[in-house]
């Protein structure tokens, strides 16, 4: 029993990770409709630059993670003007096609200036464990639980309450119908790319501040948190906010339980045949918005 | 001028154009490198490479091979398994190379047949034991104790180290690896091994390919007792698990293999690294053997700024088993792959200064040496604690 | 070429090739290609050889995703099911290789069927993902099926063998490749002018009307996918054919983004798009090694340094064609023409 409930509160812990990073994935599907493969070149961009900033350049961890936040947005806007902006109108496929070009191109700007030899990340945490019930947990997973669920409440009341947040919804919903009531489209990319640049960062320092080591290899952690958006929903703030823990719980249980007997692997492969399962049940995701045809 | 005339002259200039290059074509020895500089074992691929192309410059500078120069064709193959197999071709095909440098196991592995087929010495730094059989892959040469060995070694330690606790009864070990060739190399050897000498191997945890979190893998080993880990991935995974372990408040004795221990680990683990063992076949940077000197110098003068690691000097005890290699086939007039491999296997006790243990070869037994360096971090730094000898018999060949 | 229509019957409407031009031409084109090996050096033909084989495989992802509108992330795991399957026929049961090639491709065909199921409940990115749950799927099994496909070492494949004849090298197993690919790409071409063919664009198109107008939407969707795997399975067993050895390490996620590349810079739809996308992804990387070769000859310490930047090359090459030439290497390819056609009269 307490290995199974160690099992599911590294689940919730390490989900919480997932889902910092998959709310900007819907954050930029939620405006633009386009998945971005590029998520995880952001993260660890971010990470390195905040790196660099606290290592190289001395500059207290507080500051160097605010300055970290302002460049992410910075490279969210000129990614958006750049690369997204040609490629307004262009069916959805090509835009992903786009995204991978620059997360390729992004990983080797990042191999080219900080090689890809493991190096250490400052310890922004202390290093001793927190006990939660039968689990120590890393004090790195409490500070993104905690981010996680601030977000979380920022991102409902911004999407609900601002102007700026119902904007963004409408222009999800039809490009042209809300450039005809005067919506500045362009405006919203721009913002929604910056958001989620920055969520990205975020998850990035902490990870890398998790795994106290930082390469570039980091970045396949965005391809991980496809299934983690797919499941709770590509539009859904919620469903990121909660498919994070979810599919992390799933990872642990199938790691602890099926591979001891399928010799291991069983970690990577469960927890996508448990979401195409989910999927055949709620085609949309657990809280994604139902697409309702019409011909 | 009549057209037959303006041919003539144009003939000759062609002729004299070439003559220089045929000329210092003939004074070089053209060797293939394939490496891994931006792929998934690039953070030890690439120090690698820099301490093999570093050592070619030093043997250049230092009379070449009887005079002549190496050149060096190295490319970049990014672990993709395609283009290992094109840069293959392209070497033995188009650059008509005299045998290669490889890499990693994905690499040796994809073209094993065809080095055999082609008769072109194949030196890789995938230390799995198969490669050591010359009657299945005779082509195949590596400079280190095999993975197998490593891993028997390891576990003569684990033995000697619960009798020195105090230990009842048989250790707990478990193996931790990644799902591929490169992970699984030496692990029928060990388990088989630790049967022998009481060891029980109690659980087999694979780390899937960038994993971040390594808990619910620790989990079970903790509930099953483990006392020993030995960790099969690169260096970035063991300090991965390193973390982990600490976590959970696990006080299980970890050892690696020789990608994932070496100044790099001490470096990004810190404080979690201390107590950690690891095979090391070749010493750390700058361990004051006679073969260092060189080392050190051609690092300090090409790469000044960059901190030398074991991967580097791996690169260049390489370079320096195998240029010795093509020095004994060049005088005996044989600059080719089958004379390139016969003279390989001419080499007994051969020394590399120190920088690894000596190597032998033979026609029939390609296993360079059966003496296992274990390393141990003590405080932030690596220390010898023990050379381990394995029986060269001949029933373990190649497993 | 002609300029205008002068289509006088339904069979003339329906030809591929609309005058005896483009006919003389493609002919010319297939003996130079015929030619090649006499003249090319072998690393020449391996990449020769690799560019048919993506072509016959972007040519499938096509088939499921240009044509039909399904998002397909399972090409890799699909050439690796006609790779092991031809591991397993042709070495274990030792059949000869036109048994072989198109057992295969019925194999991947059957399993390409099964993770095309989903495909009734799910459209766009959700069925994309689905398509990659089918990858780790794939992945996993050939890892683990030892005794078929060799698990993580891989597996060696003997060379094509039939009737006596031997094909060990790349000039042996480049005229078996080039009739395949060639008569794949008519039979997928003249699919599209069938019942079944319409069917797949009418599904891409808006698959609600479709299926109101009497076409069986998911009946055409697995249809989709059984003859996209087909076409990928014979690719992955041509394969495994040339590379003689693969693993599982030879099939990773990225291949299959690198074949959505290919069709998408192509051109979607198109089987013409389908050969442009596949030579240029597969030539990208050559180009890039060649041209730092060149320059590595002259600074050996470049190489370390160029290697990131070939693949930060790569993946600026492909966002520019993507922000210029959206509809792919094929609509430009007929803008061209087109032009041509007319000229000097533009409009």
């Amino acid at each position: 029993m307490e290995f199974f409930l160690q099992l599911v509160l590294n689940g919730i812990v390490v989900g919480s990770i997932y889902s910092l990073v998959g709310l900007g994935f819907v954050v930029i599907y939620k405006s633009t409709s386009v998945l971005n493969f590029a998520q995880g070149e952001f993260m660890v961009l971010g990470a390195y630059v905040c790196l660099s900033l606290t290592v190289q350049y001395q500059i207290p961890f507080f500051w160097a993670f605010l300055m970290t936040l302002v460049f992410s947005a910075v490279l969210g806007l000129v990614t958006e003007r750049l690369i997204l902006r040609p490629m307004i109108g262009e069916p959805v496929i090509s835009l992903i096609m786009v995204t991978l070009g620059l997360s390729s191109l992004l990983k080797a700007i990042v191999q080219a200036i900080w090689g890809t030899e493991l190096r250490p990340f400052p310890n922004i945490f202390p290093a001793d464990p927190v006990n939660i019930g039968p689990l120590p947990v890393s004090q790195g997973y409490l500070y993104s639980l905690v981010s996680v669920a601030i977000l979380l409440v920022i991102f409902t009341l911004f999407f609900k309450y601002t102007r700026a947040g119902v904007a963004m919804r409408a222009t999800a919903f039809s490009q042209q119908v809300s450039l005809s009531m005067g919506i500045s489209v362009q405006r919203i990319f721009a913002l929604a790319w910056s958001i989620a640049a920055v969520v990205s960062a975020i998850g990035g320092v902490l990870l890398a501040g998790v795994r106290g080591g930082l390469d570039g290899a980091m970045a396949f952690f965005g391809l991980k948190v496809i299934p983690v958006v797919i499941l709770g929903g590509l539009d859904s703030i919620a469903g990121a906010i909660l498919g994070g823990p979810i599919m992390g719980i799933l990872e642990n249980l199938a790691g602890g339980y099926l591979d001891p007997l399928v010799g291991g692997g069983a970690k990577e492969v469960a927890p996508f045949v448990i979401l195409v399962l989910i999927l055949t049940i709620k085609p949309y995701g657990l809280f994604g918005k139902i697409k309702i045809e019409r011909v | 001028m009549t057209p037959r005339k303006n041919l003539g002259i144009v003939l000759a200039a062609a002729i004299a154009a070439l003559v220089p290059a045929w000329a210092t074509a003939q004074q070089e020895i053209k060797v293939g490198g394939i490496f891994d500089l931006t792929g998934v074992t690039s953070d030890v691929g690439k120090p690698f490479a820099q301490g093999v192309q570093d050592a070619v410059a030093w043997v250049n500078e230092n009379g070449g091979i009887n005079g002549k120069k190496i050149n060096l064709i190295g490319a970049d193959y990014a672990y993709k398994i395609d283009q290992a197999r094109a840069l293959y071709k392209k070497f033995v095909n188009d650059d008509k190379v005299v045998m290669i440098q490889g890499w990693g196991t994905g690499d040796t592995e994809a073209l094993k047949d065809f080095v055999g087929q082609d008769r072109i010495p194949y030196f890789s730094a995938s230390f799995s034991a198969p490669l050591t059989d010359p009657s299945k892959f005779p082509y195949n040469f590596f400079v280190a104790p095999t993975y197998s060995d490593q891993l028997r070694s390891w576990l003569d330690w684990v033995k000697q180290d619960y009798a020195k606790a105090g230990g009842k009864g048989k250790p707990k070990v478990a193996f931790m690896f990644g799902d591929n060739a490169y992970g699984k190399s030496p692990l029928a050897a060990g388990r088989k091994y630790a049967a022998e000498i009481g060891i029980d191997v109690v659980d087999e945890a694979v780390l899937p390919p960038n994993f971040q979190d390594a808990t619910s893998q620790l989990l079970t080993m903790k509930q099953k007792g483990v006392e020993y880990a030995y960790i099969n991935v690169t260096t970035t995974g063991v300090s991965l698990v390193l973390r982990d372990a600490k976590k959970l408040g696990m006080n299980v004795k970890f050892g690696s293999n020789p990608y994932g221990f070496s100044e790099a680990l001490v470096a990004v683990a810190g404080p979690l690294a201390e107590g950690v063992t690891g095979v090391m076949p070749h010493v750390p940077y700058g361990t004051p053997v006679p073969g260092m000197k060189n080392v050190v110098a051609m690092h300090d003068k090409l790469r000044a700024g960059d901190k030398g690691d074991a991967m580097y000097v791996r690169g260049f005890t390489y370079v320096m088993v195998w240029s010795e290699a093509l020095k004994r086939a060049d005088k005996a007039g044989q600059l080719n792959g089958p004379g390139v491999k016969a003279a390989t296997e001419t080499m007994a006790d051969f020394s590399t200064g120190g920088l690894s243990q000596s190597v032998t070869y033979t026609p029939t037994d390609h296993r360079p040496t059966m003496t296992t360096s274990i390393y141990q971090v003590q405080g932030g730094k690596l220390v010898k604690i023990g050379d381990f000898i394995m029986p060269r018999t001949p029933e373990w060949l190649g497993l | 070429m002609r300029c205008g229509d002068f289509r006088e019957s339904y069979a003339e409407d329906m030809a591929l090739f609309d005058s005896a031009l483009p006919r003389v031409l493609l002919a010319g084109l297939l003996a130079l290609l015929l030619a090649l090996p006499q003249f090319a050096t072998t690393y020449w033909l391996d990449v020769m050889n690799r560019i048919f084989i993506a072509i016959i495989a972007a040519a499938g992802l096509n088939v499921v995703t240009g044509y039909t509108g399904l998002i397909s992330l399972g090409t890799a795991a699909f050439l690796a099911v006609g790779g092991f399957a031809t591991a397993a026929l042709a070495g274990k049961a030792g059949l000869p290789f036109v048994v072989v090639i198109p057992l295969s491709g019925l194999v991947t065909a059957a399993v390409g069927l099964v993770f095309g199921l989903p495909s009734l409940r799910l459209k766009g990115l959700y069925l994309a993902v689905a398509t990659l749950a089918a990858h780790y799927i794939v992945e996993f099994t050939a890892s683990h099926w030892e005794s078929v496909t060799g698990g993580v070492n891989g597996i060696s494949i003997p060379p094509a063998r039939f009737a006596g004849l031997e094909l060990k090298d790349d000039r042996g197993i480049y005229y078996l490749i080039l009739p395949v690919m060639v008569g794949l790409l008519f039979f997928t071409k003249n699919l599209f002018r069938t019942k079944v063919g319409k069917a797949f664009v009418a599904i891409r198109d808006q698959d609600i009307s479709a299926e109101v107008m009497g076409v069986d939407v998911f009946r055409y969707k697995l249809l989709a996918f059984a003859v996209s795997s087909f076409l990928i399975g014979v690719a992955g067993s041509l394969l495994a054919y040339q590379a003689r050895i693969i693993s599982p390490e030879n099939f990773p996620i990225t291949l299959a983004i690198d074949y959505l590349g290919m069709v998408i810079i192509g051109g979607l739809g198109s089987i013409l798009g389908s050969i442009f996308g596949a030579i240029f992804i597969t030539l990208l990387p050559e180009t890039l090694r060649l041209a730092t070769d060149a320059m590595g000859n002259y600074w050996p310490g470049l190489m370390v340094i160029v290697a990131p930047i070939k693949a930060g090359v790569f993946g600026l090459v492909v966002i520019l064609f993507l922000i210029f030439e959206p509809d792919g290497m094929a609509a430009r390819w007929n803008h061209v023409k087109a032009y041509w056609k007319l000229y000097p009269f533009s409009y």
